[in-house]
Parts: C-alpha cells; sequence; structure tokens
C-alpha cells in the first residue's frame, strides 16, 4: 500500500475526566499514553466510558478536565491535518453514497488522493467485493462495519481509533479481519486504539490491554502484551496467551466486584 | 400541512403501480358518477353543475379558461419562486446563527398569520394595478410551509455523520454541503409539495382583490353573476392543476430521492434552549413585528390616511372617542366568526382522525383512500367556497362545513400517515402475542400517530382562520372578514388596520395553544419528539 502521510503519533492523556452536563460522570481522571505505533486495546464493561474516552482523544468529545495531547499537538491541530480516523460505534454511513461513495468522501474530506484500484482492494479486504456500489441500506450491520472500516483505513491516518469495529460481524468473519486487517495497521505502523468487548480479540491483536472499571472509567489493570507478530490462530491456544487472557478476565472480574462495592457503600 | 411527507402512503404505487393504480381511478370514477347523479336531481335548484355540464362549458370557453389560467399560474410561479427563496434564505440563517431561530420561526408564524382578506386588499393599495399583490399572498401562502421542514430537515441527521466530518478536521460549511443539504433534500421535497397549490391558492386570493385578469378574476365575476356552471368549471380546473402540480412535485421528489421521503412531525426545537429563551423570542419577535411595521410606513413614506402605524391602532382602539364603538363592532365581528370557526375546525380535526383510525381497522380501504384523500389535500378549498355556499346556504352551516373540510384533509391523511409510523419492531411484538388490531390501534398506532395530529392540528389554525374569512368575505356577509372586506371598500383603516392586527394575533395566539398542548400529550407519549 502507499506511503504513510503522517508518522504514527504518540498520544497522552493526562488527568483526563469527564462528566456530562446531566451530571454522569463517565471517565475519571486518566493519565494514560498511547505509545507511537502501538495497537492498544480498552476493554471495560458496557456503558463504562469507552466511547466517551475515545471521542475526547479525538476531540470530538471536550474533556471536563484535563488534556489530550497527539503528537504534542491537541486532538484539533491532527484532525485538520488528516492525521486521524475513527470508526464509528454507529458505522455513520451517508445513505445517498454507496460504499465506494463514502470512502471517496472521506478522501475528499482528509484533502488525500487515492488510486481507484487502492479503494478496489481495501474493500475486498473487508470482504466486501462486489458491494463497492451498493448503497448502505442494501447492506447487512456488519458490512456496514466493515465498509466503515475500509473507510477509516483509506485516508491513511497516523492514528486509528477502533469503536468495537467487529461489533455486529459473525465469528468466522470477524477472526478473518483480525488476522487481515492488523496487517495494515502493523505495516504502516500506524497508533490504534481499539474499543472492544471481546477479550480474546484484546489480547490477539494487541500489543497491550488497558482494563477499565464500570462507570465511571478508571484504569484496573494495563497488560503488556509481549506474543510475536504475525499472530496467528495457532498461537491463540497457546498457555501464554491463555495466561494472557486469563489476566485480563479476572481484571475485569475485580473492576466489576469493586464497582458493586462501592455501589453497596453508597 | 407540515406533516406533508410526498408520502409513505403512496410507496405501494411505487411499487406495485398497475395495480394500485385501479384504486384512485375508481374512486375518481365513484365520486364523477355520485356528482352527476346529485347534479340531475338537484337540477331545478340552480346549486350543482354536472360534471357533463362543467365539461361542456370548458371546451365552450376554453380560450377564456387558458387566458385566466395563464395568468393565474404565472402569478402563482413568481410567488412560489420568491416565498421559497426566502424560506431557504431564512433556514440558512438560523442554522448559520441558532439564537435566531426562535425569532425567525415566530416572526415566520406571524406574518403566515396575516389574513390574506385583509392583507389583499392593503397590498392592492400599496401597489397599484398589475400582478404584485396576487404574487406577493402567493409567496406568503408558501414561505412558511417550506421553511419548517427545512429547519428540521438540516438538522435530520444523526450526530454521528457530524462526527465523521469533524474527525477529518472539517467544520460547518463542510457539515453543510455533505450532510445537511443532502438530509434536508427530502424535507424540502415535502415542503415544495406543499406550496405548490398553496401558491395557486394565494395568486388566486390575490385576485379577487381587484386583479384585472386571472382566475380569482373570473370567480367573483361567476360568483356575482350566479353563474353556476362557471363557478363549478373555475373550482374544477383550480382542483385539477392544484393535484396535477403535487402530483407533479411528488414524481420528481420520488426520482431524485433515494428512500420514501420523511413524514414530518413536530416543530422543530433548536438546541440547548433554557426556558426562558422562549419569553425573551415572544418579547423580541414582538418588539421586531412592531418595529418593522412603523418603520416601513416611514420608510415609503406612505399615506397616514390609507397606512396605520402601531400608535394609529392604538388611539382606535383605546384613546379615539369612538374607541368604544371600534371596539365593539370588532369584537362582535370576532365572535360572529369564532361562531362558526370553532366547531368547524374541531369537527374537521376528529372526523379526519377518527376516519384515519377507522380506516387502519380495514387496511384494504386504506390503498384506495389514501391516494384519492392525498390528492384532494391539495384541492384549494377555498376557492370551492362558493360551491359549499350555493350547496348548503349561506346558514352557519355552510361556514362550518367549510372550516370543517379545510382542516380535514391535512388531518385525515397525516393521521393515516402517523399511523402507518408505527414503529416496526414494536408492532412485531405485538403480534408475536397474536394482540389484535384494535389493541395494536390503541397501544401502539395511536400514540404514534399524536405527534403528525398535533403538526395538523397547528396548521389547521391558520388555515381555518383563512376558510372562515373567506367565506364570510366572498358570501355570508357577516363576521371579521366581512368586516375587513367592508371596512377597505369604505376605506375605514382604521378598523381595517386593527382587525388585521387582531386576526393575526389570535392566530398566532390559537397555533402557541395547540403547540402547547402538543407539548404537554408528548411529554407522556412520543418524548423523543421533543428532544
Ligand atoms: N451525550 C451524553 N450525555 C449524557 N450522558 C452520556 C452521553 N454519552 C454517554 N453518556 C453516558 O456516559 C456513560 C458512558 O458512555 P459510553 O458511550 O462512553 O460507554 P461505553 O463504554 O462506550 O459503552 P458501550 O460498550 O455500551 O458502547 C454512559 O453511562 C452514558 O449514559
Ligand atoms: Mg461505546
Amino acid at each position: 500500500m502507499a506511503r504513510d502521510l503522517t508518522p504514527p503519533p504518540e498520544v497522552l492523556c493526562a488527568d483526563l475526566s469527564k462528566t456530562f452536563a446531566g451530571g454522569t460522570r463517565a471517565v475519571q481522571p486518566i493519565d494514560l499514553t498511547f505509545q507511537a505505533g502501538q495497537t492498544t486495546a480498552l476493554v471495560g464493561p458496557s456503558g463504562c466510558g469507552k466511547s466517551t474516552l475515545l471521542r475526547m482523544v479525538a476531540g470530538l468529545e471536550s474533556p471536563s478536565a484535563g488534556t489530550v495531547r497527539i503528537a504534542g499537538a491537541p486532538p484539533l491541530a491532527t484532525r485538520r491535518q488528516a492525521g486521524l480516523s475513527m470508526a464509528f460505534q454507529d458505522p455513520a454511513l451517508l445513505p445517498w453514497r454507496s460504499v465506494r461513495g463514502n470512502i471517496n468522501l472521506a478522501l475528499k474530506l482528509a484533502r488525500r488522493r487515492a488510486e481507484p484500484s487502492e479503494i478496489d482492494q481495501l474493500i475486498s479486504l473487508v470482504g466486501l467485493d462486489g458491494f463497492a456500489d451498493t448503497r448502505p441500506a442494501e447492506l447487512s450491520g456488519g458490512m456496514r462495519q466493515r465498509a466503515a472500516i475500509a473507510r477509516a483505513l483509506a485516508t491513511h491516518p497516523g492514528l486509528l481509533l477502533l469503536d468495537e469495529p467487529f461489533g455486529a460481524v459473525d465469528e468466522l468473519t470477524r477472526q478473518q479481519l483480525s488476522q487481515d486487517l492488523p496487517r495494515i495497521w502493523e505495516a504502516r505502523g500506524t497508533t490504534t486504539i481499539l474499543v472492544t468487548h471481546s477479550v480474546s480479540e484484546a489480547v490477539l491483536l494487541s500489543d497491550r490491554v488497558i482494563v477499565l472499571s464500570p462507570r465511571p472509567a478508571e484504569i484496573v489493570d494495563d497488560i503488556a502484551i509481549d506474543l510475536p507478530r504475525p499472530r496467528t490462530r495457532d498461537a491463540a491456544r497457546s498457555d501464554h496467551v491463555i495466561a494472557l487472557t486469563d489476566r485480563v478476565f479476572a481484571a475485569l472480574s475485580k473492576g466489576m466486584a469493586d464497582g458493586a462495592a462501592f455501589l453497596a457503600a453508597q | 400541512m407540515t406533516q406533508t411527507a410526498l408520502d409513505t402512503a403512496m410507496a405501494p404505487t411505487i411499487n406495485r403501480r398497475g395495480r394500485a393504480a385501479v384504486g384512485p381511478v375508481l374512486g375518481l370514477l365513484a365520486v364523477l358518477a355520485g356528482w352527476e347523479i346529485a347534479a340531475r336531481v338537484l337540477t331545478d335548484a340552480f346549486v350543482l353543475a354536472a360534471p357533463s355540464e362543467v365539461l361542456h362549458y370548458l371546451v365552450a370557453n376554453w380560450q377564456l379558461m387558458t387566458r385566466a389560467l395563464g395568468v393565474t399560474l404565472g402569478n402563482a410561479a413568481a410567488g412560489f419562486v420568491i416565498g421559497n427563496l426566502a424560506a431557504i434564505w431564512l433556514a440558512g440563517i438560523a442554522l448559520v446563527w441558532p439564537r435566531s431561530e426562535g425569532v425567525i420561526t415566530g416572526l415566520a408564524l406571524l406574518v403566515f398569520c396575516l389574513p390574506l382578506v385583509a392583507t389583499g386588499p392593503i397590498l392592492r393599495v400599496l401597489f397599484g394595478p398589475g400582478p404584485g399583490p396576487q404574487i406577493t399572498l402567493a409567496a406568503f401562502a408558501v414561505y412558511y410551509t417550506t421553511l419548517i421542514p427545512l429547519l428540521i430537515g438540516l438538522r435530520a441527521a444523526p450526530e454521528s455523520w457530524f462526527d465523521l466530518v469533524r474527525s477529518y478536521g472539517r467544520g460547518r460549511i463542510s457539515t453543510l454541503v455533505h450532510v445537511r443539504s443532502m438530509a434536508a433534500l427530502p424535507y424540502l421535497f415535502a415542503g415544495l409539495q406543499i406550496a405548490a397549490p398553496a401558491a395557486f391558492l394565494g395568486a388566486m386570493v390575490g385576485e379577487f382583490t381587484g386583479a384585472e385578469r386571472g382566475m380569482g378574476v373570473l370567480t367573483i365575476r361567476a360568483i356575482r353573476a350566479l353563474d353556476v356552471e362557471m363557478t363549478w368549471g373555475l373550482a374544477t380546473v383550480a382542483t385539477a392543476v392544484s393535484v396535477l402540480v403535487y402530483l407533479a412535485i411528488g414524481t420528481l421528489a420520488r426520482r431524485v430521492l433515494l428512500d420514501d421521503p420523511p413524514v414530518i412531525l413536530a416543530t422543530p426545537a433548536p438546541t440547548g434552549r433554557r426556558y426562558q429563551d422562549g419569553w425573551i423570542d415572544i418579547c423580541l419577535v414582538l418588539f421586531l413585528a412592531l418595529g418593522s411595521w412603523a418603520g416601513s410606513i416611514w420608510l415609503f413614506d406612505l399615506n397616514p390616511f390609507f397606512a396605520k402605524g402601531p400608535q394609529d391602532v392604538f388611539d382606535a382602539l383605546f384613546l379615539a372617542t369612538d374607541a368604544a364603538a371600534t371596539r365593539g363592532t370588532i369584537g362582535m365581528a370576532l365572535m360572529e366568526s369564532a361562531i362558526f370557526l370553532i366547531p368547524g375546525y374541531f369537527a374537521g380535526l376528529v372526523t379526519g382522525a377518527l376516519l384515519a383510525m377507522l380506516l387502519t381497522l380495514v387496511p384494504a380501504i386504506v390503498g384506495t383512500a389514501m391516494p384519492l384523500a392525498i390528492a384532494l389535500r391539495s384541492v384549494p378549498i377555498v376557492t370551492t367556497a362558493p360551491l359549499v355556499v350555493l350547496l348548503i346556504g349561506r346558514g352557519a352551516l355552510g361556514t362550518i362545513v367549510l372550516v370543517a373540510i379545510m382542516v380535514f384533509f391535512p388531518t385525515f391523511v397525516a393521521c393515516l400517515q402517523g399511523l402507518r409510523q408505527a414503529p416496526a419492531q414494536v408492532m412485531s411484538v405485538f403480534d408475536s402475542y397474536a394482540a389484535g388490531p384494535l389493541t395494536c390501534l390503541l397501544r401502539v398506532r395511536i400514540p404514534a400517530m399524536l405527534p403528525a395530529f398535533f403538526a395538523a392540528a397547528r396548521m389547521a389554525v391558520p388555515a381555518s382562520v383563512l376558510a372562515v374569512t373567506v367565506v364570510e368575505w366572498l358570501a355570508t356577509g357577516s363576521g371579521i372578514g366581512s368586516l375587513m372586506a367592508l371596512s377597505a371598500s369604505l376605506s375605514d383603516y382604521d378598523v381595517l388596520w386593527a382587525s388585521v392586527v387582531l386576526v393575526a394575533a389570535l392566530s398566532a395566539f390559537g397555533y402557541g395553544l395547540v403547540g402547547a398542548v402538543e407539548r404537554r400529550v408528548l411529554a407522556i407519549y412520543a418524548p423523543e419528539q421533543l428532544a
């Protein structure tokens, strides 16, 4: 694939927190650094504040306190240079544009160019061969999500934010995607932040897993995934992977238990 | 009328054009047959011309008719373009400067509530001879019905689409070009479709006020001469033209748009408003309305004998020696009109809603009734006012029936569409418990219908005022419509201006009152509409 237009940035969250206008506290003050070129997975129970955290990193949600720095600059600067792409939890495809049309729009917004053949390659990579000129209404939920992933990759972002990108995709396609897609962002050296509900996916895809507590989100555990790449499905059965997976599960349940105790104490 | 929709209900017509077209055609034939028979029965009463006679008249006078139609269509088209451009422009301002939206819609509503019966003669004096008043009234008749859908449409996109644009570092202009404009297109079409017949109606009412040529002029002449065939012929042409324009825009919309056009429901609620903003806006609207009224009289240096400012109207109503008499005359006329308007308004609302509900219990009929009702909704009811009066007489019943008809069609269509808006998933849940149609109607469909019903009820307020004033003016000779016409011809401009102000204020107040009830009810049944 083509040149990467922006080098992968380091993302720094300092003392970052969010309380919504209604008083809902979604994110506790968090200090977190996402290393340049690494893939970091965020896992945590539903409604804990993962999407909020991701949106604050992109600068789409303003933090109640604290700062986000992408390569030392505020998120807006990165967005202006089209240095980041986000795949939203809801695919956010424009209904009046085909899959290709949606990808082209992203390129236009990002002021980037891409060869049609490269777009075809991307569409085929996410398994949408033959659907390039189909409108979203005629795609299934999972197909729409895959189109949104292709769109996010098309602009060669230095920072890739994926909010449950495989949420509505079947297990087999999911495995396929989680083998194919990391190749792209590894080859490009993209800094990737991945929100997922699947613990095994988090372990297999990332260099580091951050486990969040129930709302308001706090870091319960920060686990380095020191597995060699490329990761195959066979590797997933190794004892080391199982041990890592167990650790993530343990952290999740600990977070839940603490949360319950916290609520009971209130 | 806001809940326009180019019609989800027309969907069957799109899918199975051949078969579905049979229903409306049969319906039309039945109407024509009934009309012909009634006319033959009533032949001595000189009230009803049979379709055959109307056709004969139209063929015999086709040159006269086409010339008049050409003039009126030209005026209507000019007003249509001007009014819609104004609407787009106003929506643009509201978008760029969201805080102004409440004031813009408020002022727009006030102008929309001006009684055409009185603004017509006033515009006639201002413009002198020529097409000025016709075009202005046509523009007045359309801009509001376009503005409101457009305001909704420009915001009718999920938040994530805006986030997408922002995530590439782009701002409002990109949002407007790539998201808002496209998302608003169906709403714009929905507005334009309602606007087209409204423009025709506006132009005709403008011609009532002493134009030289056009359908409106002929209508006045036909009524004065008690020429039954001509009256029916003109109403038929006006109806046919309105239905055709309505259908033409609908067809165009279906070609341009992907999806079924939307059903437009609640009024747009600007985001981030506080409670007191509403009151501040109302005060601003009043201030700006009074200011521009006084300002334009001063700016154009209008003849004080004719052009009365806010101060003059206040004097006439409260300070002048005959103030009590003036108040009495106007109050009396308003009462007379209210006696017709209020029963007609509620009768139209209730029959519209009830019939729509009844029809959903017999879905087979909806396919036939729906296209017919949609077509009839575009009929310029007011131009048929002379007919109704001819048929039912100049008494109370005639006026009440006309108001009811004016309210009935938009309500009926809105409610049918609303009833179909019932969320499919919820209906599936009810189906899975084998709930009967009545249970579904009560528990799911009626709550789903409420927003559309209230939108129709709100828009029906100015519409029923228009109906009652036109009938009073053209036919019955009582009430505020007649008073305004009379004072215009007697050059009693104090009374004329005061009546205009009171009617507009009362219409806007009625609209607001329905809106308040609407918010109460929707807060319980459809809170998402208020978000
Ligand atoms: N715009 C908003 N206004 C008020 N509260 C909000 C808003 N967005 C999110 N919240 C609240 O913040 C909390 C966290 O929401 P968030 O979407 O970040 O959760 P999440 O971790 O992404 O959940 P999921 O895994 O289900 O997607 C929730 O309790 C939610 O109710
Ligand atoms: Mg989320």
